[in-house]
């Protein structure tokens, strides 16, 4: 099956700055692909270049199987939902619906139908005459995905569509845009910052950095798996933690530093005296006894949300556990950190590359 | 005494001195004399009485010799032309200009600026460049309406009853595009750009986006600006004392032109008076239409 986008070797330049660099990427029909990394990293450019905001310096962009390079944004029939949603304020919520079809020249009693049963979909029913200066932030945001709906595109483009909503209406409309996507068996691509939008909503993630793609795949495999220490640092929430480390005399364990060296046991070769950053999440640490485990830690910072106690160690550097429920340890206590060998992640500490 | 001291220093007192200096300086300088205007136009005036406030009271006898006049309708008559080709004129040429402008290619910026030119020069100064290009044996306009074919014959359009009004309005034209072009430049870079990329996915050309975009969202930007330039035309007196005096025969002349040519030429200071009111009926109704747009922007 061809995939519904696929982007291949493209490049885009603004002047002499490199925006994207060599991005291969291709979408399947029917999935929801997350793109996701720090500001400026040429996420929203990709997202850009998919609907033809900007062009593409070089490459090759397919949709549905045809080459869009120079394809005008309103000829590629794929939909956007933007940050600041960009609705229409002269125009009633009905009129902003309808925009796409009057432009085509539907009659308006057709597109008049199309706008009540979208609405009636995402909830905008009673709202359709009001103007948008009249709606909530959520209300906004639902008008202008159903704009984007009613076009039934061949893809839609989220633009970091939460990021002006607050917190529990973000977790909220996660599993809307979610099952929305589900309901319409779309194709999405969804631009955000915030690694667990990406991690709960996509079944694709594709984490950038200055314009190159770092890695891909399913959201656990990036999470069990991370090929470098950056997609390491950027996918888990609390990030993990990153020790230096120098592999030991029996290639089976590290040598690593927290104020003082200790010996660590890995799941991988390491060649004695190689210079590696051992990366452990702070859920897969475990808290025991002060006199047993695999290293002996002052405990600095206790912050307990109920569910969740997020322990930071005294070492340099420090480190980061979470425990699940409460725990009985406060600052200044010694502790003991106990961590299976498979949970220690290995990267180089010149290219920050994985080992094993 | 030290409350009332403190009060004008810091709080209410202070903001009452704030409004009421403005407040003081508008009814002392514009105020009074509109009123006094007003009040003339129902008075008998003349040279003798001109030196006292309590004039006889003649009712609307002023007004209804001046419509008795023959250079009354026409006058009129010209005053509405100029008023309507002159803001149809600035108004479609400074849009263009805007729109042109607004494609922001290297140096539009200061291109923009150097319109302004033109809208900073005194009326006196552009009527005597305008009588330059105007004039009809040796003007620049003539020479390229000839060689251009337009025109077979020389146009002495200030002397000529049936160009002179013409005239003025393309030097009023000239002088009032470029004002026109940076409000709606201003206009213009205040649609957020997001919504011109959300029509252009929705499918609409650039024509399209035009009408169903920019034109909508100029709505207030527009209305202000026509209630704008009818108040800047209706005040436009020096063009037509630099180029054509109201003449030949009138057929040039405008209210405001005439009302003072009635005040202070043929000394009828009460018609001149009652002129000047009709207009500030028409003046009053634009302010209110300029008031009215722009409080109801539509901002997103």
């Amino acid at each position: 099956m061809t995939p519904q986008i696929e982007f291949s070797g493209v490049n885009k330049y603004y002047g002499a700055y490199h925006a994207l660099k060599n991005v291969e990427l291709s979408i399947k029909k029917g999935s929801f692909t997350a793109l996701v990394g720090p500001s400026g990293c040429g996420k929203s450019t990709l997202l850009r270049s998919l609907a033809g905001l900007e062009s593409i310096s070089s490459g090759t962009l397919k949709i549905a199987g045809d080459v869009m390079n120079k394809v005008p944004p309103r000829k590629r029939d794929v939909a956007m939902v933007f940050q600041s949603y960009a609705l229409y304020p002269h125009m009633t919520v009905e009129e902003n619906l309808t925009y796409s079809l009057r432009i085509r020249g539907t009659p308006k009693a057709e597109a008049r139908k199309a706008a009540e049963e979208v609405a009636a979909t995402t909830g905008l029913s009673h709202l359709l005459g009001r103007y948008p200066r009249e709606l909530s932030g959520g209300q906004r945001q639902r008008v202008a995905m159903s704009r984007a709906i009613i076009r039934h595109p061949k893809a839609f483009l989220f633009d970091e569509p939460l990021s002006n909503l607050d917190a529990a209406l973000r977790v909220h409309m996660r599993k809307e845009i979610r099952a929305l996507h589900d309901r319409l068996g779309a194709t999405s691509v969804y631009v955000t910052h915030d690694q667990i939008e990406a991690m709960t909503m996509a079944d694709h993630v594709v984490v950038m950095r200055a314009g190159v793609i770092e890695q891909q795949g399913r959201p656990l495999d990036l999470y069990d798996r991370p090929v470098n220490k950056f997609v390491a640092g950027f996918i888990g929430s609390p990030a993990m933690n990153f020790l230096p480390a120098v592999g030991s005399e029996d290639g089976r364990s590290l040598v690593v530093d927290v104020g003082a060296p200790q010996t660590v046991p890995i799941s991988t070769n390491v060649e004695p005296g190689r210079k590696v950053i051992a990366g452990i999440r702070p859920e897969h640490i475990s808290v025991v006894a002060a006199d047993s485990g695999l290293m002996r830690v002052a405990v600095s910072v206790v912050e307990s949300t109920g569910s969740m106690s997020y322990i930071t160690t005294a070492t340099r550097p420090e480190l980061a556990i979470v425990e699940t429920g409460r725990t009985d340890v406060s600052a200044g206590d010694l502790i003991g950190l106990s961590f299976a060998p498979q949970s220690v992640h290995v990267f180089d500490a010149g290219t920050e590359e994985r080992i094993g | 005494m030290k409350r009332v001291l403190s009060s004008i220093t810091d709080g209410r007192g202070f903001d009452i001195a704030l409004v009421a200096l403005p407040l003081a300086f508008l009814l002392l300088l514009s105020g009074l004399p509109l009123l006094y205007n007003v009040l003339m136009s129902f008075q008998e005036v003349d040279m003798f009485s001109l030196g006292t406030l309590w004039r006889p009271f003649v009712g609307f006898e002023n007004y209804r010799k001046l419509f008795e006049q023959p250079e009354t309708l026409p006058i009129l008559g010209n005053t509405a032309i100029f008023v309507t080709a002159s803001i149809a004129g600035q108004f479609l040429i400074g849009f263009g200009l805007a729109l042109f402008f607004w494609t922001n290619f290297p140096g539009a910026s200061w291109l923009r600026g150097l319109f302004l030119v033109s809208w900073v020069m005194p009326g006196l100064v552009v009527g005597a460049i305008w009588n330059w290009i105007l004039s009809g044996d040796f003007g620049v306009l003539n020479f390229l309406l000839r060689e251009s074919g337009l025109i077979s014959g020389n146009i002495f359009w200030r002397s000529d009853p049936n160009y002179s009004l013409w005239a003025v309005v393309i030097a009023n034209v000239w002088l009032g595009t470029s004002f026109n072009m940076i409000l709606l430049s201003v206009g213009l870079s205040a649609i957020p750009g997001d919504l011109y990329e959300a029509a252009e996915l929705d499918g609409a050309n650039a024509w399209q986006r035009f009408w169903t975009i920019t034109l909508p969202m100029m709505r207030s930007s527009i209305g202000a600006l026509i209630a704008l330039g009818l108040i800047f035309t209706l005040q436009q007196f020096d063009l037509f004392a630099a180029i054509t005096s109201g003449g030949p025969n009138n057929s040039s002349n405008v209210t405001q032109y005439w009302a003072w040519d009635m005040s202070f030429r043929q000394y009828d200071f009460a018609k001149g008076a009652t002129i000047s009111v009709i207009m500030i009926v028409f003046v009053m109704l634009a302010s209110i239409v300029y008031v009215r747009s722009t409080r109801h922007e539509v901002r997103g």
